[in-house]
């Protein structure tokens, strides 16, 4: 295998690069016909991610023609070759990927100003093929918006929050943080922010969804999409599938697929769904009656049920949520490949889905959206010998 | 029991702002007392915060542009809540471009105060976020806790010299040792000191001036008669909590000064035009 | 009690006294050096020489030379005593250590000998604080035995191009390897981590190259943990010059230009790691 990236896109790669170890610790690297195709996945399997880079991208790529070649490696000595992002774009002036399987290993050298060469030979492990399931085109609600829109967004939200939950209805969309334990509510900020459908590109919404998603990964991609310039866009679906992220251009693609909190045990129009098909007025911007939001509170006794006029807030009260102990494995960053393993095993009481490696495979292409449809899929990671569900 | 207010100017958002994460960053939760024409945030000296006091008091009609509350009942019009401070300064931090922002006590999930506030954005219609701030309704039967009480007598009042000088010198004495030793005289002298087994520092500040308090005040005013210029008083203070007192000031006081009571305490004040925070310090054993 | 304040006959009682108007331009060169708390002063007529050692393995030096202060005065011929650094640098910066605004902090440097205190007064927009250093026995420094006559390979880079290097170093590798050669790859930068190798070349034709004077090919290993500080002198210097003996004794050489313009220089020795068998 040999690449050339030249230019502006040595940093765009070192981005991609930084981008996807906010997800997990390997970085898969698979050379494909239509391009060279950059993944992690994070260690419960809830949040997955993939760059492809089209051979446009470069400005040589060759690809061992007779047999497939995949490989992992550990994204933290990949991310040291991309160290100094912010130099990257006036320093370097070409890097080279090329592989020597004889040796086991990939081979980065930087071509950097003032004839400083970099050379960082890199071990890898051969690898299965690490593809998530999932369907884009399916998804009932696209949305699509530019970074800063979203930057934005989830700058209201402390850096320690760790899901956030968003609902759509034909107007407007909610992002707010998820508090998972239900007397924890009254100890932390909640945060609610609304958007108006026409700060979108593309608003686009079938069904009044309300989801809830990991934010760390979410911002991960934004910062790859706010260095790029790229519009984001959504595609989410009912609770438990998928939301799936996409960055795209005419040489790349990105797409983050995150887990979403399966919403099983509730009933099928839970608080927040309901308050996503009758939005109330979140605020009273429309409405300055001063009486209208006053409360009426005793402080010498506790404080009793609200006598005001306002209906009870959407909050989710009758929402059943998953036990917690479910919740610190899943965040556990040190824990081992097994442990997700594990949780596949045990799909019912986890928080959330874990990502369909290795589910039925529907038949359609799935990243329709691009010219690299020909990518396959369905694969399964060999890795995980147990079938999920 | 009543609260809303609505900031309308972006200076003053941003001076209260400041304010809040000033508080902010000498406490995790304190009190907030409302009346009609103030605002306190407040932290008593208890034992658990080792001793150490707050009191910050806020003009409200230099704030708000509307301010309305009702308090428990007429005679006793007041709100006491107990608050985490860093909430509301992160909830006021992303509001800053807000045309306007509006802060009302509610009760949702359970009693919060609600900051909320439109932004605006390249669309037609503008964004909206709340921010819940949770709170907790502090009980009539508690609230003699938070009365201001009675400044003590002190021996030596001075004004500070530059903050961020100070600032600098406590940083680096803090490197050194764990305590240090505040002097200070009616000739407007006042030394830090460290002393450790490696090192001793001192460092001298004179020229600072010190304040007339009126015959009114509870301090007795003839001390400065009767007391010798030259003679020091001295208090040893947990350097971190001093530390802690300079790292927070986001607010650039016109005033600051300082009461000293020998070997006991040491009462820090920040006078702005329509702010004044107190810290009080007492000495280490 | 301002420095100008202080008699004469206060001086006389000192066998050193150092005044300078910036204090800056002490306390910046000492950081470079900062690896151990304990350093040994060494004052001579000409100047100042601080010395930090690591390991027995590694040594480096801050020179001061005499005229970078404004006065220095020595009544011996040679003054040796060894102080907390760490102590030091923290009462050096006593105001910040900052030149916001043209504002500088004077220093009088003062030690009156043997088991005295080293005393510093600092003066800044007319606040005072002085310090009183304990010193201690100074030791005897290493002496690496390092001549200009002996070195094999000698090469003279603008601090820029290795700054991004040692910013880059993959720490988890052990050691440095520094191959110097006459022939490909003329100067190189080797780290062997956890996860891989790597090598950053620098060409000896590269307009970052001042001097290439190479004569034998070796390469050696130093330990990256005795290297590392190095980074701090390399951050604040232009110039630097990487030099071995025929022993793989390491030499680096920083220049470094002060708030005011004048020199001064930080010298890094480290033995070698072991003998490396080529790649």
């Amino acid at each position: 295998m040999q690449c050339v990236v030249t230019g502006g896109n040595v940093k765009v790669l070192g981005k991609a690069i930084h981008c996807l170890s906010r997800i997990g610790d390997e970085l898969y690297v698979e050379p494909q016909e239509d391009g060279l195709a950059l993944r992690s996945v994070n260690s419960s399997r809830s949040a997955y991610a993939c760059f492809l880079f089209a051979p446009l991208f470069f400005s040589r790529y060759s690809i061992p023609k007779e047999l497939s070649f995949r490989c992992k490696m550990a994204i933290k000595s990949v991310q040291t070759v991309f160290r100094s992002l912010a130099t990257l774009e006036k320093s370097v002036e070409k890097c080279h990927i090329s592989l020597d399987e004889q040796k086991d290993r990939l081979t980065f050298t930087l071509h950097c100003k003032h004839g400083l060469l970099k050379t960082h030979n890199l071990s890898y492990q051969d690898s299965e093929s690490l593809e998530a399931v999932f369907d884009k085109d399916s998804c009932a609600n696209v949305l699509r918006a530019q970074p800063r829109v979203l930057v934005d967004t989830v700058a209201h939200f402390p850096t320690s929050l760790e899901e956030v939950t968003v609902t759509v209805n034909d107007e407007r969309m909610w992002v707010r943080n998820y508090v998972e334990d239900e007397s924890e509510r009254s100890k932390v900020m909640l945060t609610e922010l609304c958007l108006a459908a026409d700060e979108f590109d593309q608003f686009a919404i079938k069904a009044h969804n309300s989801i809830t998603f990991c934010l760390k990964e979410f911002r991960g991609l934004l910062l790859f999409a706010e260095s790029t310039g790229l519009p984001v866009s959504m595609y989410l679906d009912e609770p438990g599938s998928p939301v799936v992220l996409s960055v795209t251009d005419s040489v790349l693609e990105g797409n983050f697929v995150l887990a979403t909190l399966s919403d099983d045990r509730s009933p099928p129009k839970s608080n927040r769904g309901a308050d996503a098909e009758q939005p109330q007025p979140s605020d009273d911007f429309m409405n300055d009656d001063m009486d209208s939001y006053l409360i009426a509170m005793d402080t010498s006794i506790a404080p009793g049920p609200s006598t005001s006029d306002l209906p009870a807030p959407p909050v989710a009260a009758s929402r059943k949520l998953p036990a917690p102990n479910n919740r610190s494995r899943r965040h556990s960053e040190e824990e081992e490949e097994e442990d997700g393993e594990e949780d596949l095993e045990r799909p019912p009481d986890k928080k959330f889905r874990s990502l369909f490696f290795g589910s039925v495979l529907p038949s359609s292409p799935l990243m329709s959206t691009q010219p690299v449809t020909t990518q396959e899929v369905l694969a399964s990671d060999s890795e995980d010998e147990t079938e999920a569900e | 029991m009543k609260f809303r207010g609505k900031i309308t100017d972006i200076a003053c958002l941003n001076h209260f702002t400041r304010v809040v994460t000033t508080i902010a960053k000498l406490t995790k939760t304190c009190v907030l007392q409302l009346t009609p024409d103030n605002l306190f945030f407040i932290l008593s000296g208890k034992v658990t915060n080792g001793g150490v006091g707050m009191r910050c008091q806020l003009l409200q009609a230099n704030f708000f542009h509307e301010y309305q509350m009702e308090g428990v009942s007429s005679e006793l019009n007041q709100i006491c809540l107990e608050v985490g401070p860093d909430n509301l300064s992160r909830a006021l931090k992303t509001v800053q471009c807000a045309k306007s922002v509006k802060i009302k006590l509610s009760k949702k999930h359970c009693a919060c105060l609600s900051i909320s506030a439109e932004l605006p954005t390249l669309s037609s219609v503008s964004r909206v976020v709340t921010h819940d701030v949770p709170v907790e309704v502090i009980p009539r039967r508690l609230w003699q806790e938070f009365q201001e009480d009675n400044m003590a007598d002190f021996d030596v009042s001075i004004y500070l010299p530059p903050l961020k000088t100070m600032k600098n010198v406590v940083d680096r004495m803090k490197n050194l040792s764990n305590f240090l030793v505040m002097e200070a005289n009616l000739k407007g002298e006042m030394n830090l000191k460290i002393q450790t087994d490696l090192v001793s520092v001192s460092t001298h500040f004179k020229d600072l001036g010190n304040p007339p308090w009126g015959e009114d005040s509870s301090q007795d005013g003839g001390l400065s008669q009767s007391r010798d210029p030259e003679s020091m008083a001295e208090v040893t203070v947990d350097i971190r909590k001093l530390q802690q007192f300079l790292v927070g000031q986001q607010v650039n006081p016109s005033k600051a000064m300082c009461n000293m009571v020998h070997q006991s305490a040491v009462h820090l004040i920040l006078l702005h035009e329509d702010v004044s925070l107190q810290y009080f310090l007492p000495a280490v054993a | 009690m301002p420095l100008s304040t202080i008699s004469q006959s206060q001086d006389e009682q000192y066998v050193l006294l150092a005044i300078l108007d910036n204090a800056r331009n002490l306390s910046n060169i000492l950081k470079a050096i900062t690896c151990k708390d304990h350093a040994i002063f060494t004052a001579t007529a000409n100047g100042l020489k601080v010395t930090v050692e690591d390991s027995k393995c590694m040594q480096a030096n801050a020179f001061i030379q005499a005229d970078v202060f404004q006065e220095f005065t020595l009544k011996e011929d040679l003054v040796v005593f060894q102080i907390n650094l760490t102590v030091l640098l923290d009462c050096l910066n006593i105001f910040g250590g900052n030149t916001a605004a043209g504002v500088s902090t004077a220093l009088r440097l003062c030690y009156r000998g043997y088991g005295h205190p080293l005393t510093l007064f600092l003066e800044e927009g007319g606040v005072v604080t002085v310090c009183k250093i304990n010193t201690q026995e100074p030791e005897e420094p290493i002496d690496f035995e390092f001549s200009s006559s002996d070195v094999t390979n000698k090469v003279i880079l603008q601090s820029e191009s290795l700054k991004e290097a040692f910013s880059e170093l993959d720490m988890t590798s052990e050691v440095l390897q520094i191959t110097m050669s006459p022939s490909q790859p003329y100067f190189r930068l080797s780290t062997f981590g956890n996860s891989g190798n790597a090598h950053y070349d620098y060409p000896k034709d590269s307009d970052m190259m001042e001097l290439f004077q190479c004569n034998k090919t070796q390469t050696n290993r130093y330990k990256m943990s005795l290297l590392k500080p190095s980074t701090k002198a390399l951050a604040i210097s232009c110039k630097v010059s990487v030099r071995t003996d025929s022993r793989g004794v390491l030499s680096l050489q920083y220049l470094v230009r002060n708030d005011d313009g004048q020199i001064c220089f930080v010298e890094y020795f480290c033995c070698p790691d072991e003998e490396v068998e080529e790649e």
